[in-house]
Parts: C-alpha cells; structure tokens; sequence
C-alpha cells in the first residue's frame, strides 16, 4: 500500500510539472488579453476540484448521517479541509487576474460573491470541526455540509443566470463562449494534475484524522481507568 | 500590475499555499505520532 502510494506520489509530481509546462508553454498566447490569461490553467482547474471535493463531502456527510460511519465522518473532514485549500487558490488567483485584465482586484458580482460565501460556509465548516467538543459535533457537520453544498451548483450556475463581470462559462455556455481547441489539452493537464494532488492530499488528511480519534479514544479510555482506579 | 509579473505571482502564490497546506499536515502527522508513542511508553 504504502509503495503504491509513493508511485502515485512520484506519478503526480510528474503530472504536475508536465501540466505547468502545458499551461506556461504550450498553451497558445491569447490574443487580448496576453499571457496573463495563462492564470486561467491554474485558477479552473483548482475550482472545478474544489467542486468535486466539496461534492465527495457532500456524500460522506450524507453516509454519515445514515449510517453514523466514522470512515465516512473522516472522509468528509479531509474532502472539507482540501476542498477549501483548493479554493483558497481560486480566491487568490482571481483577483490576480483581474487586477490588470478588468483595472479592479475584486468586485461584488453573482459569481465572486457566491464563491467568497462557498469559502466562508467550508471555514465555518472546519471551524466548528475543530472547536465544538461533545459526541454531536459530526452529526452538527454533516448537516452544515449538507446545506452548506446547495451553494456549489449556485455558484456553478451564476455566470448562466446572471450578467456577471466575470466571463462566460467554458463548457455549455452557449454561443460566443467555450474555448479555442488548442487550449483544452493544457486545461485538462492541469486538471488531471490538481485532482491526483487532491486524491494524495486528501488520503493523507484522512489517514490524520484517523490518528487523531485514535489518539482521542485513548485519552478518553486513560481517563475512564483513572476515574475507576 | 504587469500582466506577466501578475502570471508569475498567481502561480507561486498558488504553490505557497498548497506546499504550506503540505507542511501544516506533516506537522500534525509529527505531533499525533508523537502522542501515540507516549501511549505507546505509558503502557
């Protein structure tokens, strides 16, 4: 097990070189906006991760639920916390981008402000992971996912619903959108590269957190001993 | 902001914040294999 991750260890910090290339170099120089617009093969890929991590914890919150799965509890701890890593990255690249594309770092249109409120609902999340105390604290979580991922598909489906500063969607955009061919392999590079970086950070945080409670059951059975001694 | 100096920033900013990611893990895995050894010699 261990071998077959350190190959997949190995595998990703390949991908994730070769995808950089395919962004920095291959891509071709879009015509307005210049190789600034190279942001876009970073800044998309992070946020449709984040969606599949926020999805993936969506689920494990709803096993939990039913099933009151430990497994599942830590599964959705770890798609939470590298689900908000990930778009922590699309939060910052953003501005970066639109600092000398739109003269503005920020602006409070449908899309920007969703994902801002998506950001602060995933914190409260980790927040409340990490300081509630009690045997409800899971329970509480998993219903805060739950409603808490309502706002991944609005966030999705802002830029369809609204006139936004923000552009048109890349895929089912409709007329006038979506990308030139040439741009789609160092897109989906990039993508594939920042999913195997989520799969590798995600098992790791879950092995973690399973530490934890294991270190959280023994203190707790140190202290029923010490109580019957 | 340069357009190029802005691509420069948006990638190094984006592998700061996922190699800190990195290492707050690896300091958790420190300090939780730490506790489990001193279960360990407790015993």
């Amino acid at each position: 097990m261990k071998l077959l991750f350190r190959i997949f260890l190995a595998l990703t910090a390949v991908a994730l070189a070769f995808a950089a290339y395919q962004g920095l170099v291959v891509a071709p120089t879009e015509q307005t906006m210049g190789n600034v617009q190279r942001i876009f093969y970073y800044h998309v890929p992070s946020a449709w991760t984040a969606f599949l991590l926020f999805f993936a914890n969506f689920l494990a919150s709803i096993v939990y639920l039913l099933k009151r799965n430990v497994a599942a509890d830590a599964v959705a701890a770890a798609t939470a916390e590298v689900g908000v890593v990930f778009c922590t990255v699309v939060l910052v690249t953003g501005p970066i981008w639109a600092r000398p594309v739109w003269g503005i770092w920020w602006t409070w249109d449908a899309r920007l402000t969703t994902t801002l409120v998506l950001w602060l609902i995933y914190v409260s999340y980790l927040v409340l992971r990490r300081y509630s105390t009690g045997s409800q604290t899971s329970l509480l979580a998993a219903a805060l996912a739950i409603f808490g991922f309502v706002d991944v598909p609005i966030v999705y489906m802002t830029i369809r619903w609204f006139r936004t500063q923000h552009p048109s969607p890349v895929i089912g955009g409709g007329e006038n959108s979506g990308l030139d061919p040439s741009m789609w392999p160092p897109l989906l590079w990039n993508w594939l590269a920042f999913s195997m970086l989520a799969i590798i950070l995600v098992v790791a945080r879950y092995r973690l957190q399973m530490m934890e409670q294991e270190v959280e059951d023994r203190h707790a059975q140190a202290a029923l001993q010490g109580s019957e001694q | 902001m340069k357009g190029q100096f802005a691509l420069k920033l948006a990638y190094t900013v984006t592998w700061v914040i996922q190699l800190g990611y990195i290492a707050y893990l690896l300091s958790r895995f420190k300090r939780v294999r730490e506790e489990l050894k001193d279960f360990d010699r407790g015993k």
